[in-house]
């Protein structure tokens, strides 16, 4: 808590702030002015001694109505200080609800400023007004009231979409209110809320996507990578993920890791494996098991490892998209039986009795019986995944001479 | 401070549709896509219904007791009499212009032309619970299931609305539910073409419920193509608890070999191991699954053995004769090889893939199956 302030030194801060606040508006200094915003930032000390002085003092709309710099900006003053005042004394709801207030009176002012010098203070409230609601709603949630605080901020954020999305310099900050609201609708599980402001980004002739920022781009490629995984468009979610990829700061190792968590399972589809060194190195070891399995056409295996990180693979939305490698693994185990054949009797190799592949499958403790298998072949085949025919009465594979397992080559298994 | 806090609601209210809310008044925030909107003061809910009815959040709101003592409010009943609009169900003596309050059941309300509700016109649980019991006693009827079904199915919602608004979650309600849903998957079963409820409706039904779940469930996963929410994004929300039930592995299981193609299993384990309604709501992927078998055969078999139609039809579970027919309706070559009819491989590559509702279907071949479907309790 605040160590105590004299009056005097309180009175000191508010109007330094307030000093501070119009000449970063005067001389359009978006930097400066988006640093006396971000009021969730616990670096920033400057912020905190001012809500201790604002604690203190407690009649700190006097001095705003009393400046004459200020009292114009009120709208959005008093609420700020609000918003910091209950933010310090973790008032997060009030906090919130303060925050909004002064946000939607800043828009207003936003709007008349015809350069786009304070974007960045904009981004930044765009950004406060997330955390805040999310901090609001887990104090719902704790006093066992509804959180509703974040979906209010998406509705906020769609204002301010709107705002920026005209033919000025001010649309380049398009992208980053986007991503805010893809952050919002993937926390409140409200993903198809993410479809009209992606057709707008995309089919708006007013944005140019070069245009933006790398940063947002990547952020951007990042979430509408992860839809296409979860509906399954394998070409366009490898595009997008690799794009957020190269793109990413290398610096950026976390978030490195939660373009792979998806884009891994995207390649596996594919036909394209990650190397060991790559799952380590990000500390992505729940593939690792799943990759052995398609290296060793272990059923098993896949199955173990889907078991044993199911939640995580649940949660993350790639469980389906994983379970879906089992053919592949099927194709993998009746190639390696095709390669030893090979060794033993190169001519009679492409001959395949299914009873040897039930066999196989035996030892790797999967109990199916003849039909199963040839079903599975049968399948196999029709997908392409092998090259070949199955006779039904003599109960064997014959595989073609050329080619008899064609890989992928990026393109996902035929559906 | 009370003047700021009231500044603020005023405030809130004039911006359109706000979207904050203040922590005095439950004040759900708008959104396009979704929801009715409901704001409560005092004993009056206001509805604002979308083209959906579901309501994705009810929880904030104070509950709404209803008092509506009739299967229908008087009001709504003394309107329809005037204005005519009473179903064939709800005629007294054929006549329609009068009705009775054991004959009125409360229509299903997309849109509300005024603004309030008011308790007296919604139905307590109890009268919500005798409601749905005459209605599923209508089934019993000699009526043609058509007629009846269309009736029920907007009663039903009704009954549904009505709970939502009274933001009921007890296992009362909860039997409710499992009663509807069950309904609505066996008129499914007999009308492929009947209306079904909201997909995100069901989302929202099973979350609430727990143990009982697994009907709904069951429709959930089994239909791919949700609207707007893919199946992966779903899963993600489900409890994992669930997940792990007995109800939901046996519809993940299915889903997989739906998934994979694995023609053989999917029918295999839904004859074995499925419940008659799980079987109603996996039956329409049936003919899919076998046409898929046969695209198959046909196009990796040898050529110079024909696959034998008697064990295919073993396999896919169906007369030899309807399988015949199947292979007719695929477009597939049959032919006499001495012993049996056999299918033809002649490889075709051109064959669409097999689109839902593009093959009749032709019943499973099961003992266990019918004898469920005889047992099937009481709705």
């Amino acid at each position: 808590m605040a160590a105590y302030m004299s009056m005097g030194e309180a009175h000191r801060r508010i109007t330094e702030y307030l000093n501070r606040f119009s000449d970063a508006v005067s001389s359009q200094d978006g930097k400066s002015l988006s640093r006396l915003l971000s009021i969730s930032s616990s670096s920033s000390s400057s912020l905190q001694f001012l809500a201790d002085a604002l604690n203190t003092f407690q009649d700190a709309n006097r001095i705003i109505r009393q400046s004459e710099k200020c009292s114009q900006y009120a709208d959005i003053l008093v609420p700020v200080f609000r918003a910091l005042q209950s933010y310090r004394l973790r008032n997060l709801v009030d906090s919130y609800m303060a925050f909004e207030k002064a946000a939607n009176a800043f828009i207003q002012e936003f709007r008349n400023w015809e350069s786009a010098w304070a974007l960045e203070a904009l981004c930044v409230i765009a950004y406060e007004i997330r955390i805040l609601a999310e901090r609001a709603d887990k104090e719902l949630a704790s006093i066992g009231k509804t959180p509703e605080k974040l979906k209010g901020a998406g509705s906020f954020l769609m204002k301010v979409f709107g705002v920026l999305a005209g033919k000025g310099p001010k649309r380049v900050g398009a992208l980053y209110v986007t991503c805010q609201l893809f952050k919002i609708y993937f926390k409140l599980g409200t993903v198809h809320l993410c479809r009209s402001v992606i057709r707008s980004i995309e089919t708006a002739r007013i944005f140019e996507f070069e245009e933006f920022p790398v940063r947002d781009k990547v952020t951007y490629m990042y979430y509408t990578g992860r839809l296409e995984v979860y509906n399954e468009n394998f070409p366009a979610a490898d595009h997008k993920l690799s794009y957020a990829l190269t793109y990413c700061s290398p610096l950026k190792e976390a978030n490195i890791r939660m373009i792979l968590k998806y884009l891994i399972p995207v390649k596996l589809s594919i036909g394209i494996l990650p190397r060991n060194l790559l799952l380590d190195k990000y500390n992505l070891t729940e593939y690792n098991n799943v990759v052995l399995a398609l290296k060793r056409g272990d059923l098993r295996l896949l199955r173990h490892a889907l078991e044993e990180h199911e939640d995580r693979f649940l949660r993350s939305g790639v469980y389906l998209v994983l379970e879906k490698l089992e053919l592949q693994v099927y194709q993998r185990l009746i190639k390696k039986i095709y390669i030893i054949q090979k060794q033993k009797d190169p001519n009679k190799a492409h001959q395949i009795k299914l009873e040897v592949i039930v066999k196989a499958l035996k030892w790797f403790e999967m109990d199916m019986d003849v039909d199963e298998v040839e079903c599975i072949v049968s399948i196999l085949i029709y997908k392409n995944l092998m090259k070949g025919y199955f006779a039904h009465k003599s109960k064997v594979v014959v595989l073609s001479k050329q080619d008899p397992f064609p890989k992928l080559n990026g393109k996902p298994v035929t559906s | 401070m009370a003047d700021r806090r009231g500044q603020r609601q005023r405030h809130m209210i004039t911006r359109n549709n706000s979207s904050s809310s203040s922590s005095f008044k439950s004040h759900r925030p708008s959104n396009p896509n979704t929801n009715a909107k409901i704001t409560r003061t005092n004993k009056f809910a206001t509805v604002n219904p979308d083209n959906n009815d579901n309501i994705d959040d009810p929880q904030d709101i104070p509950n709404l007791v209803g008092t509506c003592p009739f299967m229908c409010p008087v009001e709504e009943r003394a309107r329809r009499e005037r204005l005519r609009d009473l179903a064939v169900f709800e005629r007294l003596h054929g006549n329609p212009a009068k009705t009775s309050s054991t004959l009125a059941v409360k229509k299903f309300c997309r849109t509300i032309s005024t603004n309030n509700v008011q308790a007296s016109d919604v139905r307590p649980v109890t009268v919500l619970e005798d409601t749905l019991n005459y209605l599923l006693n209508l089934l019993k009827s000699d009526c043609h299931f058509e007629v009846v079904h269309d009736f029920i199915f907007d009663r039903t919602r009704s009954i549904r609305q009505d709970l939502t608004m009274q933001n009921v979650t007890s296992d009362q309600a909860i039997h409710m539910y499992e009663r509807m849903v069950k309904f609505h998957i066996i008129s499914h079963h007999r009308l492929p073409n009947c209306g079904s409820p909201n997909q995100i409706e069901l989302h929202i039904l099973f979350i609430r419920m727990k143990q009982n779940s697994i009907h709904i469930m069951c429709f959930s996963i089994s239909v791919p193509d949700n609207q707007g929410e893919s199946l992966s994004q779903w899963f993600r929300r489900v409890p994992f608890v669930i997940m792990k039930s007995k109800e939901m592995c046996f519809a993940r299981r299915i889903l997989r070999y739906f998934r994979l193609g694995n023609y053989k299993q999917f029918i295999y384990t839904t004859e074995a191991e499925a419940s008659y309604l799980q079987y109603c709501i996996i039956e329409p992927y049936i003919s899919e699954v076998r046409a898929l078998a046969l695209y198959c055969v046909n196009y990796g078999g040898y050529k110079l053995q024909p696959y034998p139609l008697t064990h295919l039809s073993n396999l896919l579970m169906m007369q030899e004769s309807d399988l015949e027919s199947l292979c007719i309706d695929c477009g597939l070559q049959t032919s006499t090889d001495g012993i049996g009819k056999v299918l033809l491989s002649t490889k075709l590559t051109d064959t669409c893939n097999p689109k839902r509702g593009y093959h009749k279907y032709y019943e499973l071949v099961s003992e266990r199956l019918e004898r469920l479907s005889a047992e099937l309790s009481e709705l």
